[in-house]
């Protein structure tokens, strides 16, 4: 019998997990290791966010659904990986501490065959001053919509601003990214907008100052440099549309831009061009950048060999090109195709949790140093993706441990997303995008990466009915309810 | 025109493009974007199939 641990119980984690019990049934085990007893389906916080939709639409608790489905789940945070054992046993390990309110800080060691990380990201809100409060937490200064709980509190903040503005005082929002290494740019576009959107709703609009904020060297890149669709007879940039949405919804914008500390109203930034500046602010929502969640690897004598399985980042190392070339150099096979760790075969990251090769986007550098370009995103769809092609290679390699890797590679796979523009059955609108290969192929597709027959978007209605239906069937699908396997990634 | 009116707000939006009454309309047009729904799904389902 053999023992599989997912380290995390987040769409890349929940399918790894799901699937490979599904296919490995009671014979062998699988064991779901997560510090969070509730799934959140993330890209319905930014509602939660505004106040259409509340915590319990978008969570449900884990463990019913993992008992149903006979998979193992511990409700703990992974703190070490000894991909070694230890001396006197090689078994392979990882140690945890449980959050679970009967458990909380007991540590326990459990043994694998076959070990995925999917932790995700760490929200690093302390690499802003200001933005975090120094503890590892979001600060009191800004909102966020990263976590159902966050996004609660949102909008809690938002309407104060909304009451406020309804008194007749006007009221500056400022949204965007914290820090000049963030991605989910996506997920701040939605938050602005659905602002902008409920806003008009409570007929408050004209009485607020709306203003974006973003890493990006250019409107649209949202960390994946831009797209190309072919529109009216055109093959046409991202960033005319994206700048057309946010000229038409009256929501300037501030690219480029470092934000280097954050106090009570102010966000203080550098731009690309030296120029430093402050952003006052009565609201905020700036999305803080993303570091692997801090796990250590010791070899089997006990010394520290994290820095050989993740990157600085925090990430863990998969197969990708890690040399660090320059981006000129950069090509489509640098990114990895199996997930599987190069030191140990039977160690893979899937989701957030590998550390990718480079950026997507152009790396930037301010005149004065400062790296400001948008880190690269992995949305839903890949992270699914990813974490089924995991699955089937592990459960592969536990019939014949020499059996063939599955591949996943981001430069070979698309992305379907659905950025929400304001929240309403006939009034609500959202873009629709195709993305094929998320990761750009400039030597398959010469000028734009990307196959433009398969690359699009537009906006409206229908896309914000999608989100809806996304919103159920994704939520259906993680509670293994019936069929839930013929839903797609 | 009324969707016009932004153009003269700041220099970022006088160099940008702005949607015309009939696109606006277009995007909350119950009929079209029923239609326009199928389209997405399909397009979509296919770009799925590609990523599997």
């Amino acid at each position: 019998m053999a023992r599989l641990i997912v380290m995390g119980g987040g769409v890349s984690g929940h399918t790894t997990a799901t699937f490979a019990k599904k296919w490995l049934g009671k014979e062998h085990e699988v064991v779901v290791v997560t510090p969070n007893s509730q799934w959140n389906w993330i890209p319905s916080n930014i509602w939660v966010g505004v106040g259409q939709m509340t915590k319990k639409d978008v969570v449900f608790p884990l463990a019913p659904v993992y008992k149903k489905a006979g998979i193992d789940y511990r409700q703990a945070k992974a703190v070490s990986i000894h991909p070694e054992g230890k001396e006197g046993d090689e078994t392979p390990f990882i140690t945890i501490e449980y959050t679970s309110p009967d458990k909380a800080g007991q540590t326990e060691e459990i043994s694998y065959d076959y070990l995925v990380n999917a932790t995700g990201p760490k929200l690093n809100f302390d690499a802003t001053p200001g933005l975090g409060n120094g503890a590892g937490q979001m600060g009191s200064h800004t909102v966020s919509v990263c976590t159902a709980d966050h996004a609660v509190h949102a909008n809690e903040e938002l309407q104060k601003i909304f009451d406020k503005a309804k008194n007749g005082t006007r009221q500056k929002i400022l949204v965007g990214t914290g820090h000049g290494l963030c991605t989910c740019q996506g997920a701040a576009f939605e938050y602005i907008f659905n602002i902008e959107h409920e806003a008009k709703k409570a007929g408050v609009r004209d009485m607020l100052d709306i203003k974006w904020i973003s890493n990006e060297s250019f409107m649209g890149d949202f960390g994946m440099g831009g797209l190309h669709m072919k529109v009216g007879g055109y093959v046409v940039s991202s960033k005319l549309f994206a700048e057309s949405l946010f000229a038409e919804r009256d929501v300037p914008w501030l690219i480029g831009a470092h934000v280097n500390k954050v106090e009570n109203g102010k966000a203080h930034y550098e731009l690309l061009d030296g120029t430093m500046g402050v952003e006052e602010f009565d609201f905020a929502m700036l999305i803080p950048p993303f570091a692997g969640v801090g796990i250590k690897a010791y070899a089997k004598d006990g010394s520290d060999m994290t820095d050989k399985i993740f990157a600085p980042n925090g990430f863990m190392k998969v197969d990708a090109d890690y040399s660090g070339k320059p981006y000129s150099e950069w090509k489509a096979s640098d990114w990895p195709r199996t997930y599987q760790n190069p030191d140990y075969k039977n160690m893979f990251a899937a989701g957030i949790a590998f550390a990718p090769p480079h950026p997507i986007s152009k790396p930037m550098k301010s005149v004065n140093g400062t790296d400001i370009f948008p880190t690269p995103p992995r949305t839903g769809m890949p992270a699914g993706i990813i974490g089924k092609a995991v699955a089937y290679t592990i459960c592969d390699m536990i019939k014949d441990p020499n059996a063939k890797p599955h591949e996943a590679s981001m430069a070979e796979m698309g992305a379907a997303c659905v950025a929400s523009a304001g929240k309403g059955l006939t009034s609500g609108t959202a873009a629709a995008m195709t993305v094929y290969p998320v990761v750009p192929d400039f030597e398959k597709y010469p000028g734009t990466g990307r196959d433009t027959n398969y690359t699009f978007g537009e906006i409206g209605l229908a896309g914000h009915w999608i989100k809806h239906v996304l919103h159920h069937m994704f939520i259906w699908k993680a509670k293994l309810r019936p069929a839930w396997t013929l839903i797609p990634e | 025109m009324i969707h016009e009116k932004n153009f003269e707000k700041n220099d970022q939006f006088t160099l940008t493009m702005m949607p015309g009454g009939f696109a606006k309309k277009m995007r909350t047009c119950l009929i079209f974007q029923a239609f326009r729904f199928a389209v997405i799904n399909i397009k979509m389902l296919v770009v799925v199939s590609k990523s599997h």
